[in-house]
């Protein structure tokens, strides 16, 4: 609630996200939609340099598509063209990557847990597959700043960002390997969307609670990952900081 | 389409949709009514939001030059804090970014 009330305040900024132009207890499907104009914005360009850097790998065009359209989870899919680019074993690649899939074990949980008393989750098998990290933080985001939970709103929210990934990807590898070689800093700036998106999300459900929760899962993730391996390290962290919040008494 | 790369895609995307969709069927949200199960899960998020950006800038702050990060993350949380727009701070960091490391 502090942060929506920060955000009235803002008005000297032009804002370019819709969902503050609506009010907070809209939850249906186009308000879905809006919200995840952030998520849109952020995941085209980045999809975009996926599947460049898809086809970069020597993947054909249906291929880099097949990671988009069915795997769809950005970060195991940049690790699964370097796995497969590298010639690991199909074994180890399923491993590695169901591994760092199991982060999103605790989404549910934790949006539920958002959301305040018992929600509707019957059509959950559909929107839960579009249950991205930035879906999830942005539905977090928006529970935390007083949004009713609802399952229209995920659809609307996981459905935008998935065309915006899938049509990023298309794009991408259609343009080829060699698209963004001529375009070093454009390559660059592409390669900060993903932490600058993440940092905007986490700044976004930032609070004084939940500041040693962050700095306990942040500290635990970079000393594992430099130790033994990013997945580990995302795992620790997790894990880390949610043992943390046990510590911090009631909100 | 080589098998393999199609067999590795629709193994881990089955895997990752069960993921995402099996704590809703089992209705964990049971557990996060109050007491340590709750706190622990409301801190799951920011947990898991903050180990992916640690996770996410390694990279860029293992190789020699940091200035384009440290440029792009000061104006991710400038733009945060002067417009509360997720877009704005995405894309203006991002921007910065480009622009300092092409500099």
């Amino acid at each position: 609630m502090q942060g929506w009330t920060r955000g009235r305040l803002t008005f000297s900024c032009i804002r370019v996200s819709l969902g503050g132009m609506m009010r907070q207890g809209e939850s249906g499907f186009a308000a879905g939609l809006m919200a995840a104009l952030p998520i849109v914005l952020g995941y085209f360009p980045i999809a975009f340099s996926f599947g460049v850097a898809g086809t970069r790998a020597g993947l054909g065009f249906a291929e880099v598509m097949a990671f988009s359209v069915i795997m769809y989870s950005g970060a195991a899919q940049f690790l699964a063209v370097a796995l497969v680019s590298g010639g690991a074993p199909l074994l180890v690649s399923v491993f590695t990557l169901v591994a760092m899939g199991l982060r999103h074990l605790a989404y549910g949980p934790a949006l539920m847990a958002a959301a305040g008393t018992r929600q509707q989750t019957r059509r959950a098998w559909v929107w839960a597959f579009g249950l991205t990290d930035e879906v999830f933080g942005t539905a977090l985001g928006a529970l935390s700043r007083g949004r009713r939970f609802s399952e229209p709103f995920m659809f609307g929210l996981g459905l935008a960002a998935y065309v915006a990934w899938v049509s990023g990807t298309a794009a991408g590898a259609a343009a080829g390997g060699g698209a963004l070689a001529a375009y070093p800093a454009v390559e660059a700036a592409l390669g900060f969307m993903l932490p600058a998106l993440f940092l905007a999300l986490l700044l976004s459900i930032l609070s004084r609670a939940q500041l040693p929760v962050i700095a306990v899962a942040a500290v635990v993730t970079v000393g594992v990952t430099l130790l033994h391996s990013a997945t580990s390290g995302i795992l620790s962290g997790m894990v880390a900081g949610a043992l943390a919040g046990l510590s911090r008494g009631r909100a | 389409m080589r098998a393999e790369v199609l067999a590795l895609v629709v193994i881990v995307g089955a895997a990752t949709w069960a993921f995402r969709y099996l704590p809703f069927r089992l209705n964990l949200s049971a557990l996060s009514a109050g007491g340590w199960p709750g706190r622990m899960l409301a801190a799951t998020g920011p947990a898991a939001i903050a180990a992916l950006f640690a996770v996410s800038v390694l990279p860029l702050l293992a190789g020699g030059v940091q200035a384009p990060f440290w440029a792009g993350t000061a104006a991710v949380i400038g733009l945060w804090f002067w417009c509360r727009s997720v877009v704005l701070a995405t894309l203006g960091g991002a921007l910065v970014y480009g622009v300092v490391f092409a500099i």
